[in-house]
């Protein structure tokens, strides 16, 4: 049920074409509408602050529309690997190549969105204009508002278009960040630690829809936390980043919709948690 | 719950009660001769002093010439500072080059500058506008600058990483960010703007309030002096008002700025 497997050895490790690996023990897309998702390839990167090294010779590869979740310690590299991949920081050294979907022309390619762990909305634009920023350049002016409001009936919330950021609870705007992020259809969807700052009710509800979505859009889901728990529910696939490095590569076989305290995932978590726990602090 | 409507009333006349006591013991006070209106005119005669300015037209004239200069010098030192203030926000090079020598200018009063001012343009009116165009630029330049500095860099993050071009970036994330600081900037130099006008009124002019204040020391119409005060008040009053209108409007989002 649950697979180890070190992957550095499944990468190509050259060619232009970043493929998908054949034969190789990636974790399997969902079954619902794939083909939307961009495939992530990082080959040997390396980055360092200041001279002191955070991702040392990582390889990872993210098949299209999979849903992979990072966890380790606090600075143990994971969020500036997301950062990485989002583009946002440039490498020292490696590379790293997204592959859209093979049928969209080069133009057209879906998006790359982030839901940072602060739900970053402009407080002076109204909810409905708030997603309508993740349509900057698309359509005109009344197409991004039909959309925003669409996406936002999508979270639950399109009563709230007209409202102010200021006057939504904590979860709401992470929900309205949500939207913002996924308003564009992207082929690629990081979330960093998005659900940290919300109560564990909340959160639960936020997985839910998370996950939901994620199914019907298909697309690639990049999730970066430090709630194991989270993880094991969401992710087919767990990495552990240690010292910059990949230490365990798990994949979640546990079939979906996912009971909490299923007692599969639990047992996963415990192996996690151990590893996490018992690992040499990282230098 | 006693009367709502009274108690309504009462909210609304409490802040004016204490204005309302001192005019009226001001008043009480001269009329009993204790003292003498020659410093100090009764509130009735500094009334019948306004009808009488207002009647010949010499009042609205002065106040005309007034305003006019500084919303002249305010647009002026305003949209300088400003322009000054985002360039140097927005851009390392430009305020490398000038703010070292912003900040030290700054530091002169500006007031200290009217010896030299007169020299330069005489009493015409560039005199006027130039001090106040000066008195106004430095709050409104500092305070832009420190509005665009203080804008949440996860925000402009946010902007960059969902694609906003540069432009967007400024009219949507970095300018409405800025803007309540803005304000604070517009706040200060209004109030600069009328303190600077009225001082180089009084020193050197032939036309205005300060000039109408002077005019009526010379001939001893203590009544005439005070209205001019008074005025002064009220335009003051008026364009803190104004702004307060604006920033309510402006910054509706901001729950701080919310009308009660």
């Amino acid at each position: 049920m649950l697979l180890d497997a070190v992957r550095r050895e499944a990468l190509p490790d050259a060619g232009s074409a970043p493929r998908q690996a054949g034969g190789s023990a990636s974790s399997r897309p969902p079954a619902e509408p794939a083909g939307r998702g961009i495939a992530v390839t990082v080959r040997d990167l390396h980055k360092s602050f200041d001279g002191t090294a955070v991702i040392e010779g990582l390889n990872l590869f993210l098949p299209a529309g999979g849903f992979t979740a990072v966890v380790g310690r606090s600075g143990c590299g994971k969020s500036t690997l997301l950062r990485l991949i989002l583009g946002l920081e440039t490498p020292t050294g490696g590379r790293i190549d997204l592959e859209g979907p093979a049928t969209s022309p080069r133009r057209s390619e879906p998006p790359k969105r982030i839901m940072f762990q602060e739900p970053r909305l402009l407080p002076w634009a109204r909810v409905v204009d708030n997603v309508a920023v993740g349509l900057s350049g698309l359509g005109s002016r009344a197409e991004r508002r039909e959309r925003a409001l669409a996406a936002l009936a999508e979270v639950g919330l399109g009563d709230k278009a007209g409202q102010w950021p200021a006057t939504l609870s904590g979860g709401q705007r992470q929900r309205v960040a949500l939207a913002r992020a996924l308003v564009s259809r992207p082929g690629l969807l990081a979330l960093d630690e998005p659900l940290g700052a919300l109560d564990a009710l909340t959160r639960i509800g936020m997985q839910d829809l998370i996950e939901r979505i994620w199914q019907a859009q298909g697309f690639t889901a990049l999730l970066v936390t430090h709630d194991v728990a989270e993880a094991v529910a969401l992710a087919d696939r767990i990495l552990v980043v240690e010292a910059g490095r990949i230490a365990l590569d798990l994949r979640v076989d546990v079939p979906r919709p996912r009971r909490r305290g299923d007692p599969d995932l639990a047992r996963l978590e415990g192996r996690i948690l151990d590893h996490l726990l018992g690992a040499p602090q990282a230098a | 719950m006693r009367n709502a409507k009274l108690d309504r009333l009462g909210d609304t006349a409490l802040p004016w009660l204490l204005p309302a006591a001192l005019l009226l013991g001001w008043q009480a006070a001269v009329s009993a001769g204790l003292v003498s209106n020659r410093f100090m005119p009764a509130p009735l005669d500094v009334v019948r002093a306004g009808w009488e300015a207002g009647r010949t037209g010499e009042l609205w004239t002065n106040l005309g010439v007034s305003t006019l200069r500084a919303l002249a010098g305010f647009v002026i030192g305003g949209s300088i500072g400003f322009a000054l203030g985002l360039a140097n926000g927005l851009s390392r090079l430009s305020e490398r080059l000038t703010d070292t020598s912003v900040q030290m200018v700054r530091n002169v009063p500006h007031l200290s500058l009217i010896p030299l001012v007169i020299l330069w343009f005489g009493i015409g009116e560039e005199a006027k506008l130039f001090l106040v165009a000066l008195g106004v630029f430095f709050p409104i330049y500092a305070n832009t600058l420190h509005g665009i500095r203080s804008v949440d860099p996860g925000l402009v993050e946010m902007g960059r990483v969902y694609g906003m071009s540069r432009s967007e970036l400024f009219a949507r994330v970095v300018l409405p960010g800025a803007l309540p600081s803005i304000f604070v900037g517009l706040r200060y130099g209004l109030g600069i703007m009328w303190l600077t006008l009225i001082v180089a009124e009084t020193i050197s002019a032939s036309s205005g309030l300060g000039y109408m204040a002077m005019q009526a020391r010379e001939f001893m119409l203590v009544d005439v002096v005070v209205l001019a005060i008074l005025i002064y008040a009220a335009l003051g009053k008026l364009a803190d008002a104004l702004t307060r209108q604006l920033e309510r409007t402006c910054l509706a989002w901001n729950p701080a700025y919310r009308s009660a």
